[in-house]
């Protein structure tokens, strides 16, 4: 299913500034094409917002970036690195780049500390007291480092959500992917994920972020794109694609989601 | 009763290297079965849908397989191929074959109650398979089968009886043999009853408070 590595190897040469490349990428689940000719480029310390309706293709667009997705057709250049079969580059790109989930997906059976040491020690090697040192300070700085000790089941979804950003930013990731992190949270508990998302987002972060939260789309991002049918079918600087917005099926989607607001 | 306690009293040796025996078999088919299991376990749900066959065949075919079966095959069938092997070597090879299938069974089951998205979060992270059945999967899914590891223990305490059938001297083969010198067959099962329940009841509480230390702040079950 996979014919994408023999075509990548000679022109992974993407600029400097590119973070994450994606050319003609498509994929499919059996006969359904899920995503079709994505081209995409992120600059570094860009901050990318992607929405659309549900089944667009959005989670699975940013999923093939860490290859929890294989594409099937075109290429996918990650911090210079290409995505192949070859598991060394799918290694590579997960060392580089964080991720956050919608249902936050913190390992139980450790606690809030041990979440955040496990891969810094386990997959970079890091020492144990420099991996909690490091954990602590990314705690305090989601704003819960009163809980290093506690099990993420004692914890409230938006408290559980900011450690799962904790832990990806352990690993010193150079990008973030978000895939709706807080489409699972009670209403109450998305502006206190979303505050420590925009703070990073300050910090010139290259972040790739899925979400529908179109005012915190409308402040960090420098890119808005929309996508339909596995296709991106607008993208636009903030201010245009919210005033001016130029596809009919992008206009029927922001009165949607905006038009209840 | 008194004069067959006074006639065990008077085997003791006999009677307490039979308790050894027993205690011996348990313990390591406990463990080889334990971590004969974990392989099988890892095996089933780290390769390819050939290899899934496989272990599922295994473990299907350990299960479906009396016990007994297997021990005789190999204790008094195997030497008319020219191999002999001892009593302990048979059952210990024996009941680990089986044992292990069981273990695997309820470690397969328990998995199945994982979050797949927590195996995908543990990927992006750059675990490594290995590192993610290590780290992940592994801690989750023996808390989850704590009760039926250790049901599996005290099946194993119980079971190594069924070695005495192939020339184990272990604690029932000891009181069969007191049975036969004193004619006194009702006291030496009973006898032999108790023990196995005194024995079976400190695993119980072992396996009780293993329960106890494991269960994870914060998860919510069903009880």
């Amino acid at each position: 299913m996979t014919a994408n590595d023999s075509t990548t190897t000679g022109q992974a040469a993407p600029g400097e500034s590119d973070a994450v490349v994606m050319r003609g990428v498509s994929k499919w689940y059996g006969d359904f094409q899920v995503l079709t000719d994505i081209d995409l480029n992120v600059r570094r310390g860009e901050r990318v917002v992607i929405c659309g309706p549900s089944g667009s293709g959005k989670s699975t667009l940013i999923r093939c970036i860490n290859r929890l997705e294989e594409h099937q057709q075109g290429d996918i250049i990650v911090d210079g690195v290409a995505l192949t079969d070859d598991l060394r580059s799918v290694d590579r790109v997960r060392r580089e780049v964080g991720m956050v989930f919608q249902q936050f997906n913190l390992f139980p059976h450790l606690t809030v500390l041990e979440n955040c040491v496990l891969a810094p020690m386990r997959v970079r090697g890091a020492s144990r007291r420099a991996a909690e040192e490091q954990a602590l300070a990314l705690l305090a700085r989601v704003r819960i480092p009163e809980q290093a000790g506690k099990y993420p089941g004692q914890l409230s979804g938006g408290q559980q959500q900011r450690v799962a950003i904790a832990r990806a930013l352990c690993m010193n990731p150079r990008i973030m992917l978000f895939d709706e992190p807080t489409s699972a949270l009670d209403p109450e508990m998305v502006k206190e994920v979303l505050d420590v998302m925009v703070e990073l987002a300050g910090d010139g972060m290259t972040m790739l972020c899925v979400t529908h939260e179109m005012g915190f789309a409308r402040r960090i991002a420098d890119r808005v794109i929309f996508m339909d049918g596995g296709q991106i079918v607008e993208q636009a600087d903030p201010e245009a694609f919210f005033t001016a917005p130029k596809h009919a099926r992008t206009q029927a989607f922001l009165s949607q989601v905006l038009g209840e607001r | 009763m008194a004069s067959f306690l006074a006639l065990m009293l008077e085997y003791w040796p006999q009677v307490l290297s039979g308790l050894g025996n027993t205690l011996l078999l348990a313990a390591v088919i406990s463990v080889t079965g334990l971590a004969g299991g974990v392989v099988v376990f890892y095996l089933a749900i780290s390769g390819g849908p050939l290899r899934r066959r496989l272990t599922e065949g295994y473990i299907s075919f350990f299960i479906g397989t009396p016990l007994i079966v297997l021990l005789f095959l190999m204790y008094y069938g195997l030497p008319q191929w020219g191999l002999k092997l001892t009593p302990f070597t048979v059952a210990v090879i024996g009941f680990t074959l089986n044992v292990a299938a069981y273990n695997a069974r309820y470690l397969m089951t328990a998995f199945r109650g994982l979050d797949p998205d927590e195996l995908q979060a543990a990927r992006a992270q750059g675990f490594s398979d290995l590192q993610v059945f290590q780290l992940v999967i592994l801690p989750q899914v023996m808390r989850l089968s704590v009760p039926a590891l250790t049901n599996q223990v005290i099946l194993n305490l119980k079971d190594s009886s069924i070695a005495f059938l192939i020339q184990y001297a272990e604690f029932f083969a000891q009181m069969q043999d007191l049975a036969i010198r004193s004619f006194r067959f009702l006291d030496a099962y009973l006898v032999a009853g108790a023990v196995y329940l005194a024995l079976v009841s400190v695993v119980v509480v072992a396996a009780r408070w293993l329960e106890r230390r494991y269960v994870l702040p914060g998860v919510r079950r069903a009880r």
